[in-house]
Parts: structure tokens; sequence; C-alpha cells
């Protein structure tokens, strides 16, 4: 889903860089708030690692492929830290893999890393069900709706980016079916993320429960 | 004198047909067509995803090297991600192949005579074992940053 260069016109690269600029500096914020920023730390690195990979493990949905995103996972699990998880995690695939690429680093940052912020916010809001539902359904259904929210919204800002710069020269009609083809094929993708996030928060809580505190 | 306006107007008529005929592009009097033939060098692109799987009918533009805005050739690759086009001067040629907001371009260097110079040389990408290893050096780097913070919040 990554965005590479020279598809974007420079103001949209320029605004990219802008607003994941302005996100970086709030994330950095509310890292630095926590009694000890670097207890989570070890966290943020294993799931940056799992971030990087993933956009590698390609999933063949006829007649297109998607990959991994992984960025509800990382909201769900790390909060505020999914965004230095998440730019580094860019960073590298655009240097090592060439996946996206230097000028839309802001561009795919703003893309995948709100999401996952607004990801880990509805995680969070479990809490105050915890009265309504026992906590391993409860558990369940918000590490779904998390994993799938951080792909789903993500899908959604890169087939608006896309609609909306598509240039004049090009055939609209096709690039535009081409587009449609491959949105359907993020459905099963969000279905997919949701359940991986389940199965981790699951995993989790069975023996590490004191990760998914927040 | 009451037939002489509709005398007069289809004079007139007669006037702007012969006026209409005279106006005519010559091409839509001359009803033949001919085609020429001729040996000519052109450069074919292959665009493929990095799944190793072609970029068939994904809409390609062309950029002639003194003009990046406006593209000299468009059109779609073929079901195996192909594309050819006949540069018309030496220079720098860009080449856009996109899909759905994925794609590459391409700068191609061509001689005179729309050869591609002798120092280009083609980017192949990764192969599977160069992205093994380098997800296995990022993973390591993680796995190696994770330890050294656990380790230092546990002193």
């Amino acid at each position: 889903m990554h965005i590479p260069d020279g598809i974007l016109p420079a103001p949209v690269c320029v605004a990219g860089y802008a607003i994941a600029g302005g996100v970086t500096w709030v994330a950095l914020k509310q890292i630095h708030k926590t009694s000890d920023p670097q207890a989570e730390l070890p966290k943020a690195a294993l799931l940056a690692a799992a971030f990087f990979v993933g956009s590698s493990l390609s999933v063949p949905i006829p007649p297109v492929s998607v990959h991994l995103v992984l960025n509800g996972v990382l909201g769900a699990v790390l909060g505020w830290y999914a965004w230095p998880a998440i730019l580094i995690g860019l960073l590298l695939q655009a240097i090592l893999l060439g996946h996206g690429g230097l000028t839309t680093l802001g561009v795919d940052a703003v893309m995948m890393g709100l999401p996952a912020l607004l990801a880990g916010q509805f995680f969070r809001q479990r809490h105050r069900f915890a009265k309504a539902l026992a906590p391993k359904p409860l558990l369940g259904i918000f590490s779904f709706l998390a994993g799938a929210i951080g792909v789903g919204l993500s899908a959604l800002i890169f087939f608006t980016l896309i609609v909306f710069t598509i240039p004049s020269t090009l055939n609209q009609g096709a690039e535009q079916s081409f587009l449609t083809a491959l949105m359907i094929a993020h459905v099963p993708l969000i279905l997919l993320e949701g359940v991986f996030t389940v199965l981790l928060c699951f995993f989790l809580m069975r023996v590490k429960p004191e990760l998914l505190e927040q | 004198m009451a037939c002489f306006p509709s005398w007069s107007n289809g004079l007139q008529r007669l006037g702007m047909a012969a006026i209409a005929i005279a106006l005519a592009p010559s091409a839509a009097i001359a009803h033949g067509a001919h085609i020429q033939a001729r040996t000519t060098t052109a450069v074919e692109v292959q665009a493929a995803y990095d799944t190793g799987e072609p970029m068939a009918e994904a809409s390609v533009q062309v950029f002639a090297p003194d003009d990046p805005q406006t593209p000299v050739f468009t059109g779609t690759t073929d079901a195996s991600g192909r594309y050819v086009f006949a540069p018309t001067q030496p220079g720098d040629w860009e080449v856009s192949v996109r899909q759905a907001g994925h794609g590459d371009i391409a700068v191609i260097p061509v001689e005179a005579d729309s050869v591609i110079a002798s120092s280009f040389t083609n980017d192949a990408g990764l192969s599977p074992l160069q992205r093994v290893i380098v997800a296995g050096a990022v993973t390591w780097g993680c796995i190696g940053t994770a330890l050294f913070f656990w380790r230092r919040g546990k002193q």
C-alpha cells in the first residue's frame, strides 16, 4: 500500500511531511510524559520489526496481491509508540526494500501512522466496557476492531489520495477500475489483520498480560 | 412576385452548397489513403511488481528529454508488462508506468539513432535471497535494540 516516488504531486508530498512532522512532535511529547519512556522500547522495537517484515509478506487475493500492514496491531499494543515504530519501519522499507519512497515518506507515515494511533485510542476505550463484558470477549472484540480500523483507514486514505491525484493525461476510467479492484481486495485483508490482532492479543494475555495493560 | 422569394432562396442555397464544397477539407474529397513502412529503432520497457508479477495493462507515459511535463506517448502495457516506443531524439527519456497507485519511473538515456546508452543498466531490484537477508538483518537489529533496553530496564 506504500505510495512510491513520482505518483503524487509535489504539494501533496510536502503536506505529508508537514503533517508527519507535527504528529511526530505530539507523539514524542506524549511518550515523554510517561514515567519511564524507555520501558516500552523493547516492545516497540520488536513490533517495528514485525511491521518491516509484514510489507514483504504478500497475500494473493486474485486478481491482485496485497501485503500485511499490521499498523492496527502496532497501535493497539504500543499506543503512542506505534508512531515512531512505523516511521522507522517505513524509512527502512523505503531505503532497503524500495517499498514507498523518500519523497512520499511523510505521506506514507500519515497514511499508516495516523490510523495506527486512532486504532490505539479505540483499543484503550475497552476499559469503559469492562463491567458489561467478560475480559476475553471484550479483548477479542476490541482487538479485532482495532486491527481492522488500522488497515481499513489506511486503505481509505490511500484510495482517496490516489483518486484525487490521477493526472489528467492518464486514462481515468482504466485507473479507477484497477483502483476499485485493489480496494475490494483489501476487504479480506482487513478481516485477516483483525483476526491476527485478536490472536496476538490473546497470546499476550496468556503469556504476558502486563503488555496489554494500557 | 409571390414566387420570387422562394426562387431567390433556392439560388442562395445553391451558392452556399458550392462554397461548402469548395471549402471542405481536401481529405474528404480524396478517398485514397497510403501506408508507408520503414524500419526504426525502438525502446522496449517491461514493468513488473516486486513479487515478479508483470504489470499488465498499466498506464505508460513517455516524456521526451526536453519536456518533463507533457507526455509524448501514452499507452498501456501488454499482458507481460511490455511497452514499445520509438524515441525521436537523443537525451534522457523518462518512462512512467503506474497502475492503481503503484508504479515506477525509469530514466532511459538514449543516444543518436535511438540506441540506449551503453552505460545504462537496468535496476533489477532485490532477489528473494537478498530480501530475506535484509529482512533478517533488520529483524536482528530490532531484537538487539529490544534486548538492550530490556536489560537496561532491569538494572
